[in-house]
């Protein structure tokens, strides 16, 4: 994940070069280094870069570096013939590098040919089982496809060597919430909790997909979830406010006529309810109606 | 009488030097040979499931404590079973370090690579030298040295007094030997840095059975107390949310 100073950093360079200020070279390194997605910026200042004879030799091995990283923009930008100028460079210099052929691979994929693709990435993977750049091409090419249960079966046998790449995790758990299967979404939000127990977004996530589950058991774990995330944003998480006090109305729903009650749960539930009140009043005051029949809704007085 | 010995201006000219920059091009020439003859390394997809297994486990263990206790448990099992856990290792299959090593053919050929790089230039150059240049002077140093350093400095000589600053041939063929890893590393970059003791450190990092790692993450995981912490979040989250509404 990218951090707060590094993306600024980021914007200060991009900013500079957008008006003429140089540093083009140094932006694309900070691209490819926090693998961040701005593929008409690179294709465009990359490609200024290589097409500058005098640049470009100043770069010395890096040179090849950025062929790759002005092939991949130009294929996300559907340029596809300066990918293949790009890749027929590359080839000439490093004939036989798998490198090279995964390239290859995705102006396939770029160019639609699902088939062909497949089964470039099938060969490749052949050669070397353990890349991992392939085995996620061949996962977005399932997904581009429409073919998300075959995503889904690509992306659970690289999980089957690769278990502990998180990224990989979420997006099999996104995958799975978008086939609305949510049993097998928890289990992988409950995996990206534990590589990265302090991470706020996973605790709202997996609250979420308990909420959404249902059943006393599950909303009550997902209360304690929403709450655990409202304590690690320092309650600044609006959707943890509001998962609160729904966690807490529907908690109650299910549990009217037992004597038992649940405790802490109204003064949580008010708390929350105050502070989204505040929240509001400060940032939208004009939709603070809205909320309070929301509220009302739920039968929660703040 | 050490005072006495005057070296000739040829020893400097046609031993000293050429010595020294035979010896540099060697280990030129050693990097090169040593760059074409190694072949990348694939790793095995079971090794590295094998440590990515370990990484998981790990992250089992000390975030535990932060999932339900359903799914902990669920996980234990999964990872520890006896039929066909992740970090179950059966009895037969933990095959020692040793065997797997002569199992390997492309190991041992790695192995013998190195070592035919390093030892074969190495004993050719030392007969070189003592063919060449054994048995005399080559060289002073400027400072007086202790008699201890004699063995060191004047090995070919066996003459007693001579004074120990003076520096035999085949002595200088040691120094230039051990003596001219930083300049490698100088002109050939830092990679080269691959010296005697890191080649040390990999022939003991074979040895190092991975199923092990499995076998004692397992007993890892078995001792962990489970104890949620969720619950105390909650009293946490009611804390923080009375601040900001006072």
């Amino acid at each position: 994940m990218v951090s707060i100073a590094e993306e600024a950093e980021l914007n200060r360079l991009e900013t500079q070069v957008d008006n003429g200020g140089g540093g083009a070279w140094e932006y694309l390194c900070l691209v490819r280094k926090l693998k961040v997605r701005r593929s008409h910026k690179v294709l465009n200042y990359g490609l200024s870069i290589l097409n500058d004879s005098r640049k470009r030799s100043g770069l010395g091995q890096e040179e090849w570096t950025l062929y790759e990283q002005v092939t991949i923009a130009a294929l996300d930008c559907q340029a596809i013939d300066v990918a293949k100028d790009c890749i027929k460079v590359l080839q000439k210099k490093f004939p036989q590098s798998k490198r090279v052929g995964r390239l290859e691979a995705m102006l396939l994929e770029a160019k639609g040919l699902w088939a062909e693709a497949e089964k470039a990435y099938a060969s490749l993977l052949e050669e070397n089982p353990c890349d991992q750049i392939v085995h996620k091409r061949r996962v977005a090419l399932a997904k581009a496809q429409g073919n998300i249960a075959g995503a889904i079966e690509w992306l659970n046998k690289y999980l089957e060597t690769f278990m502990a790449d998180h990224d990989a995790w979420r997006e099999l758990a996104e995958l799975y919430i978008s086939l609305q299967m949510y049993k097998q979404a928890v289990f992988c939000y409950e995996e990206l909790i534990l590589s990265q127990p302090t991470v706020p977004l996973f605790h709202l996530a997996y609250a979420d997909v308990l909420y959404t589950l249902g059943g006393l058991e599950n909303l009550q774990t997902a209360k304690k979830y929403y709450a655990s995330t409202i304590d690690l944003t320092g309650g600044k998480n609006t959707k943890a406010l509001f998962g609160i006090c729904l966690c807490t109305s529907a908690i109650s729903q299910l549990t009217r006529g037992r004597s038992k009650e649940d405790k802490e749960g109204p003064e949580l539930q008010s708390l929350a309810a105050t502070a989204l009140e505040k929240d509001y009043k400060q940032r939208a005051p004009q939709k603070l109606s809205l909320l309070s029949s929301v509220l009302k809704g739920l039968k929660v007085s703040p | 009488m050490a005072e006495d010995l005057v070296l000739d201006t040829a020893i400097r000219d046609w031993v000293l030097i050429p010595l020294s920059v035979v010896m540099v091009l060697i280990g030129v020439l050693r990097y090169f040979v040593s760059k074409l003859m190694r072949s990348s390394p694939v790793p095995d997809a079971k090794v590295v499931r094998e440590g990515q297994i370990v990484l998981r486990a790990r992250n089992l263990r000390s975030a535990a404590n932060f999932i339900p206790h359903k799914s902990f448990r669920s996980r234990r099992v999964y990872y520890g079973n006896e039929e066909n856990g992740l970090l179950y290792v059966p009895k037969g299959q933990a095959q020692n370090a040793q065997a797997q090593m002569f199992s390997d053919p492309n190991m041992a050929m790695d192995m013998m690579k190195k070592n035919l790089s390093m030892i074969i230039p190495q004993t050719l150059t030392f007969a070189w030298v003592n063919f060449f240049f054994s048995g005399f002077v080559a060289a002073k140093i400027p400072f007086p040295l202790t008699q201890r350093f004699r063995s060191m400095l004047q090995n070919g000589i066996d003459l007693s007094t001579v004074d120990v600053s003076y520096v035999s041939s085949r002595s200088w063929y040691f120094l230039n030997l051990f003596g001219l890893r930083g300049l490698f590393s100088l002109i050939l970059g830092e990679e080269n840095a691959m010296d005697d003791t890191q080649r040390m450190m990999q022939m003991s990092g074979f040895g190092m059975d991975p199923t092990k790692g499995l076998s004692a993450e397992k007993d890892n995981l078995d001792i962990v107390q489970h104890e949620w912490i969720l619950p105390k979040f909650e009293h946490r989250a009611e804390a923080v949310l009375r601040k900001i509404v006072s």
